[in-house]
């Protein structure tokens, strides 16, 4: 940790996920658009200064939040009963309203994702669950396990391919890779996980991770800052809050 | 690798908690590669990617059961769904964000309580099936209060299609792949390999 990592980065991962979750929890009690805009400003503002995430970042990995949203809008504003926009229009002002709404609620929800996500590596994340929300070593260690699998996938997933290639019949020069090869390249993979997971039980077992409690190596540190950033969250919260009430 | 059962009863075995996480790491990149073609469909089909998203709930049902029929011990089905979505929004970045969290945990509460019923005994295609309905339909209460489903004119369609997903994708399809992963020998040392050896009796086991 060092005066380069962003404010967010500082922060305790344990901390920053109950905020998440309460915040996206909250979030669902706003029906009208006016606040839940004011929200989505504050979050990107939030999320592009204190977290330092790059703008191209922040655009992208949102885009899809964007394409949900633009379904939520049409198929609210097509399916709810109400006065049209336009006289003879199939689509109701209601439920436009009402498709912003949720369209909005998705993307401050998402923006908040990314910061969380960009500010907080998986390691820190499990280790200060563990240190400060009491969560059994033995789930938490399965679980960073289970993060470097996963980094492996695709690469068991081009071996049980080209595997598979090896014996396909040709279709236009190449082999074939229909649906059903799909499935059966999805089993495949499947089976030699869980072959995997047993080996991977076996090696935490006899390093006796898993077993009571452990000191842990740089412990995740959590202090006055995080209180802050609570409190910053539940501010902008009740703000929107008199909004949406006020309006 | 001696588990102290008398004290704390309901502990799983490590063996079993890394074949949770396994499952919902295996089933979180197959549905994070599902949904990178997903997506663009979606844009494709407009309105109508919305609705669709109800056909393919039943895939997102799958690994509740699955660990369930392994390991039958209670609360696996829930364990295993919200480990999978932890899975899924920490390691993969899920759109949904943290609230999938709260879903997964519905989800597989409905999709345990059939076989909590039987005391996690019987494994027909009747309790497969009552699975998927019933996760499908649990979390459709949440999905639709979250999405405000309620007071659209689609309501009974879009319930219709979940239920339908659920019954097929989440619970029948579950079952074809517990019994072929079953057929591999994959899961002998898991409780329903254990299950199936105390009724065949003594076996001979394969070189591999």
């Amino acid at each position: 940790m060092t005066a380069a990592t962003p404010y967010l980065g500082r922060r305790n991962p344990t901390v920053k996920a109950a905020i998440l979750l309460a915040a996206s929890l909250a979030i669902l009690g706003f029906l009208d658009p006016r606040p839940l805009l004011g929200l989505y400003a504050l979050a990107v503002a939030a999320v592009g200064v204190a977290g330092r995430v790059p703008p191209r970042t922040l655009v992208l990995g949102q885009v899809p939040f964007v394409v949900f949203g633009v379904g939520l809008v049409a198929v609210n504003g097509l399916s709810r009963p109400g006065t049209p926009i336009v006289p003879g229009s199939p689509v109701s002002a209601e439920g436009l309203t009402v498709g912003v709404a949720l369209a909005l609620r998705g993307l401050v929800i998402g923006v908040l994702t990314i910061g969380f996500l960009a500010s907080t590596p998986p390691r820190d994340l499990m280790v200060s669950l563990v240190q400060h929300a009491r969560l059994s070593p033995r789930y938490a260690y399965p679980v960073l396990a289970g993060h470097r699998m996963l980094a492996a996938m695709p690469a068991r997933w081009a071996t049980v391919r080209a595997a598979q290639a090896v014996r396909a019949p040709l279709r236009r020069g190449r082999p074939r890779f229909g649906l059903s090869d799909a499935g059966r390249a999805a089993f495949a993979l499947l089976v030699t996980s869980i072959r995997s997971a047993e080996r991977i039980a076996l090696a935490l077992e006899t390093r006796g991770l898993g077993e009571r409690s452990r000191t842990v190596w740089r412990p995740v540190p959590i202090g006055r800052g995080d209180v802050v950033l609570a409190l910053v969250v539940l501010a902008a919260w009740v703000a929107a809050a008199v909004v949406d009430l006020g309006l | 690798m001696s588990e102290p059962t008398t004290r704390r009863r309901a502990r799983l075995p490590l063996r079993d908690i890394v074949l949770m996480v396994m499952l919902g790491v295996v089933f979180g990149f197959l549905y994070w590669a599902l949904v990178q073609a997903w997506n663009g469909l979606a844009v494709a089909m407009g309105p109508a990617g919305d609705l669709a998203q109800h056909l393919l709930l039943g895939g997102w049902l799958l690994v509740a059961p699955i660990a369930v029929a392994i390991i039958r011990k209670p609360f696996v089905g829930i364990i295993a769904e919200v480990i999978a979505s932890v899975v899924e929004v920490v390691f993969l970045g899920s759109p949904v964000g943290p609230l999938l969290l709260v879903a997964a945990a519905i989800q597989g509460a409905g999709s345990e309580l059939p076989f909590a019923l039987t005391r996690y005994r019987r494994f027909g295609w009747g309790l497969y099936a009552a699975s998927g309905l019933l996760g499908a339909g649990l979390v459709f209460v949440w999905s639709a209060f979250r999405f405000g489903w309620y007071g659209q004119d689609i309501l009974a369609l879009r319930l219709g299609m979940q239920l339908v997903s659920g019954l097929v994708l989440g619970g029948l399809l579950a079952k074809v792949i517990v019994d072929r992963l079953h057929g591999t020998g994959v899961l002998d040392e898991f409780a329903i390999g254990r299950a199936d050896a105390a009724l065949r009796g003594p076996v001979v086991r394969r070189e591999r």
